[in-house]
C-alpha cells in the first residue's frame, strides 16, 4: 500500500490551470522528488497533498483513504518560504505547533530537546526566532515539521539557503527519516540533491508531468550524449569523425559531445591511434541535462 | 475542542507577554490613577496655600466715622461661612481704617496681610455711593470682586431699604427663585417614568466611563486581532499553522483568546479604580460629585457585559476577516479603514447623545448591529427603553454576529492563502465558494 497515491488530480484557479493531471505514488519509507521549473505546479501539488486546498478533479489516497483532519496529525510540512513567529521562543512555538498536532506537551519538549541536540544547538530553546541567523532560523522550521513524528513529510525547497555544512547535515537527517520509514515529498532545484536522495521523480511543467519514474530508468532512457576522454598526447582530427557534433579542449583532455551512440567507439579507435588514452567515459545525461531538456523540449 | 484551548492559551499567553500590552496597560492605570487622585492634589495644595493666609484676604475701607455705607458693610463681614466648608470658601475680612496714609494700613498693604483698601466717593442721590478698590497692582481677581460686588449690593439694597422692610424680608428678598419640572405623560404610566427621569448621576458617569472603555477595547483588541493575523500570514508561518489545526478553530480560537486579554486589562483598570477609590483619602470624592453608589443600576453592568462581548465578537471576526485578506502588514491600516469608521460611529453617536439619550436617531442606532451595542449601553444607563427593545436589540445583534462569524470564517478560510497583491472583492466572492470552510 503506498503511503500516498495521487491519482488524476487537477487544479484549477479561475481560467489557469495550475496542476493538470498529476498521478504519483510515494512509498512508504521512499523520497520522493517533485521538479519542476518555477510555477511549473509544485507547490500547489503539495498544498494538495497537505489537504490545505482541494484538488478540482481526481483523488489523493493516504494509505489507500482518503483525507479527513486525523491525517494532519500524520502529516508534516517545510514550506519554501518557511516562517516561525519572529517574536517568539523556539521552545514556545515549536511545542505550541507539535502540540497542535495532537502531541502532548511533555512529549514535544522531549522531541524538541532531541531534535536541537541532534542539530547540536541546544541553547536555541529559550532564544527568539529573530535572534537566529536564517540559515539556523531554517533549521527551526525544519524541526517545527519533523517535532511529531510526522509519517508523510513533505519539504518545499528544503535545502535552499543553507551553507554546505549544513545541506549535508540536513541531507543526513532527511536519509535517516526515510529510514525509519517516513515518505518524503520533497521538491527542489537542486538537481544533485535528487540524484543522491530520490529513487522515483516526476518533472513538471508548466503543470503537466513531462517526465515520471525511477531515475535510473528515466536517465537509460535518455541517449548518452556525451565522451570524455583523457590522453597523454594532443588527438588531432575528433571533429572529422562522423557522429561528433562539438569538442570541447579541456585541460588535460577533451569533453565530445556525441549525436549517436555508435560515434563513441569510433572516438576511443582514434585517440588510441593517437597515443596513449588514460581515461574514457560514456557519461549518462546528468539530470540536470534531462531536466533542462525535458522542460526545455516542451517550452518550444 | 483541544486545539481550540492549545491555541487560546498560545495566543493569550503571547499577547499578554507583549511590551505593548504592558506598556499600554500600564499608561492606562497611571493616567486613571492620576486623574482619579487630582481632587485630593487640589485639596492638598489649597490647604497649602490656606496656611500662607492666602485664602483670606483682608480688605481695608477707608471711610469717616459714621459713613452709613462703610459701617454696613463692616458689620456685615465674613457672612454665612459655615465652618465644615470652611477650607472651600473664599472670605474676607473687612478692618476699618480712618486714612489711606494710614501707618498700620501702610504696614498691612507691605506685609501683604492687606490686600487692598475700598474708598467712598460722594453720595449723590440715593444708595450706595461710588466706591474704588485700591491695592498694589490695581486688579481685581474674580473671586474677590464677586464677593465684594455681592457685600456691597446688600449695602445698597439696605441704605435703599432702610427700615422699612423686616430682615426676614430682606433675606427672603434673596432667596434664588427655583422652578421645577414635571413631565406631562400621555400613557398614564407615571411611576415608572418618574423614575427613569431621575437617572442617577452615577449612572451618567459610568456610562459615560463603560462607552469610553468598550471603544477603546473593542478597537484595540480588533486592531490586535487582524495585526496578528496579517502577521502570521506574511511570516508564513500560517501555512505551517492552517496544516495543523483547521482555519476556524484558528480564526475562534484568537478571537477568544485576544477577547480573553481585552477582558483582562478592562479588569486590571476596574481594579485600580476601586484601589483608587479605596484609597482613605479619596473617600470623599464620590461624595463631591453628588455621586452615590448604591443609586447604581447593576442592570446597566450585566447588560453592559452582555453588549460589550457581542459587540466585540462582531467587531473582532470581521477584523480578523480582514486581518486575513491583506498579506503585508503595511497594508493593513487602509485595509482596516472602513471597519474603524464604523467604529467610531458606534462610540460618538452615543457620546455625543449623552445628554439626550431618547433621541430618534439614538433608538435607531440602538437596533443596528454595528452601532447598537453601544447606543443601546446608553439607552440602557440614562435613557428611556422598555424591555422588548433591548430583546430585539440583543437578537438582531447576536444573529448579525453569527452570520458575520460564518462569513468571516469563509473569508478567513479563503484569505489565509491568498498572497501577492490585495484581492477584489470579486475574487474572494470567487474564492470562497471553493471552500466548504
Amino acid at each position: 500500500m503506498e503511503a500516498l497515491k495521487l491519482e488524476q488530480v487537477v487544479k484549477q484557479y479561475g481560467e489557469k490551470t495550475a496542476v493538470n493531471g498529476i498521478n504519483l505514488k510515494v512509498e512508504q519509507g521512499e523520497i520522493y522528488g517533485l521538479l519542476g521549473a518555477n510555477g511549473a505546479g509544485k507547490t500547489t501539488t503539495m498544498r494538495m497533498v497537505l489537504g490545505l486546498i482541494y484538488p478540482d478533479e481526481g483523488k489523493i489516497l493516504y494509505n489507500g483513504k482518503p483525507f479527513s483532519n486525523e491525517l494532519q496529525h500524520l502529516m508534516g510540512y517545510l514550506p519554501e518560504e518557511r516562517g516561525l513567529y519572529p517574536k517568539v521562543k523556539v521552545s514556545d512555538q515549536i511545542i505550541y505547533l507539535a502540540r497542535l498536532r495532537g502531541m502532548a506537551a511533555g512529549d514535544a519538549e522531549k522531541s524538541l530537546r532531541y531534535w536541537l541536540d541532534r542539530f547540536e544547538v541546544p541553547e536555541y530553546y529559550n532564544k527568539k526566532i529573530e535572534e537566529l541567523s536564517k540559515g539556523n532560523q531554517q533549521k527551526m522550521g525544519f524541526i517545527a515539521a519533523v517535532v511529531h513524528k510526522p509519517q508523510i513529510l513533505v519539504l518545499d525547497e528544503a535545502f535552499s539557503g543553507l551553507d554546505p555544512v549544513n545541506v549535508e547535515l540536513l541531507k543526513d537527517t532527511v536519509k535517516e527519516l526515510r529510514d525509519q520509514g517516513t515518505s518524503i515529498l520533497f521538491s527542489t532545484h537542486r538537481m544533485e540533491h535528487v540524484e543522491e536522495l530520490c529513487r522515483h521523480i516526476t518533472i513538471l511543467d508548466r503543470s503537466n508531468t513531462v517526465v515520471q519514474g525511477e531515475i535510473r530508468e528515466i536517465k537509460k532512457s535518455y541517449p548518452r550524449e556525451e565522451v570524455i576522454l583523457r590522453t597523454a598526447g594532443e588527438v588531432p582530427g575528433l571533429e572529422g569523425i562522423a557522429g561528433v557534433t562539438a569538442v570541447q579542449r579541456q585541460e588535460r583532455g577533451y569533453v565530445l559531445s556525441i549525436s549517436e551512440i555508435g560515434a563513441a567507439q569510433q572516438i576511443l579507435q582514434h585517440a588510441i591511434v593517437a597515443g596513449e588514452v588514460e581515461h574514457f567515459e560514456i557519461k549518462e545525461p546528468t539530470l540536470n541535462q534531462i531536466f533542462i531538456r525535458a522542460v526545455g523540449e516542451s517550452n518550444e | 475542542m483541544n486545539k481550540m484551548g492549545t491555541i487560546i492559551g498560545f495566543t493569550f499567553k503571547n499577547k499578554v507577554k507583549t511590551k505593548a500590552f504592558l506598556i499600554t496597560t500600564l499608561i492606562m492605570v497611571i493616567l486613571l490613577s492620576i486623574g482619579m487622585n487630582i481632587p485630593y492634589f487640589i485639596k492638598v495644595f489649597k490647604g497649602e496655600d490656606k496656611a500662607d493666609g492666602g485664602n483670606r484676604s483682608q480688605i481695608a475701607v477707608i471711610a469717616e466715622p459714621g459713613n452709613p455705607a462703610a459701617e454696613l458693610l463692616l458689620s456685615s463681614a465674613a457672612p454665612a461661612a459655615p465652618a465644615d466648608q470652611e477650607e472651600d470658601t473664599f472670605a474676607v475680612t473687612f478692618a476699618s481704617y480712618p486714612s489711606a496714609d494710614d501707618a498700620a494700613l501702610k504696614e498691612g498693604m507691605d506685609k501683604g496681610d492687606i490686600e487692598g483698601y475700598l474708598t467712598f466717593g460722594e453720595a449723590s442721590g440715593e444708595g450706595l455711593p461710588p466706591v474704588t478698590y485700591h491695592s498694589e497692582d490695581g486688579e481685581l481677581d474674580g473671586e474677590l470682586q464677586t464677593y465684594l460686588q455681592s457685600a456691597l449690593q446688600a449695602v445698597n439694597t439696605q441704605l435703599i431699604v432702610g427700615d422699612k422692610l423686616t430682615d426676614s424680608q430682606v433675606a427672603a428678598m434673596y432667596a434664588p427663585v427655583t422652578i421645577a419640572t414635571q413631565e406631562l405623560s400621555a400613557g398614564g404610566t407615571q411611576g415608572g417614568e418618574e423614575a427613569e427621569q431621575t437617572a442617577a448621576t452615577i449612572n451618567y458617569v459610568v456610562v459615560y466611563v463603560l462607552l469610553i472603555l468598550f471603544f477603546m477595547s473593542i478597537m484595540m483588541t480588533g486592531n490586535m486581532i487582524s495585526a496578528e493575523v496579517t502577521s502570521e500570514k506574511s511570516s508564513r508561518i500560517m501555512e505551517i499553522l492552517i496544516t495543523s489545526a483547521s482555519p476556524l478553530t484558528q480564526m475562534f480560537g484568537k478571537v477568544i483568546g485576544i477577547f480573553l486579554v481585552g477582558l483582562m486589562q478592562i479588569a486590571i483598570i476596574a481594579l485600580s479604580v476601586t484601589a483608587n477609590l479605596m484609597l482613605p483619602h479619596n473617600s470623599g470624592i464620590l461624595a463631591d460629585f453628588e455621586l452615590d453608589l448604591s443609586q447604581l443600576s447593576i442592570g446597566l453592568l450585566v447588560y453592559g457585559l452582555i453588549l460589550y462581548i457581542l459587540g466585540y465578537f462582531l467587531y473582532a471576526l470581521i477584523y480578523a476577516a480582514v486581518g486575513s485578506i491583506v498579506s503585508r502588514t503595511e497594508d493593513l491600516g487602509q485595509a482596516v479603514m472602513p471597519i474603524m469608521m464604523i467604529g467610531f460611529v458606534n462610540f460618538y453617536v452615543p457620546l455625543f447623545s449623552i445628554w439626550s439619550p431618547d433621541t430618534t436617531l439614538i433608538k435607531v442606532a440602538s437596533f443596528i448591529p454595528f452601532t447598537s451595542p453601544l447606543s443601546m449601553l446608553l439607552r440602557i444607563g440614562v435613557g428611556q427603553v422598555a424591555f422588548w427593545e433591548i430583546a430585539v436589540s440583543l437578537v438582531i445583534l447576536l444573529v448579525t454576529t453569527f452570520v458575520f462569524g460564518w462569513l468571516a470564517a469563509k473569508i478567513y478560510r479563503t484569505g489565509v492563502l491568498m498572497y501577492g497583491k490585495r484581492p477584489s472583492i470579486k475574487e474572494i466572492r470567487k474564492a470562497m465558494k471553493a471552500y466548504k470552510i
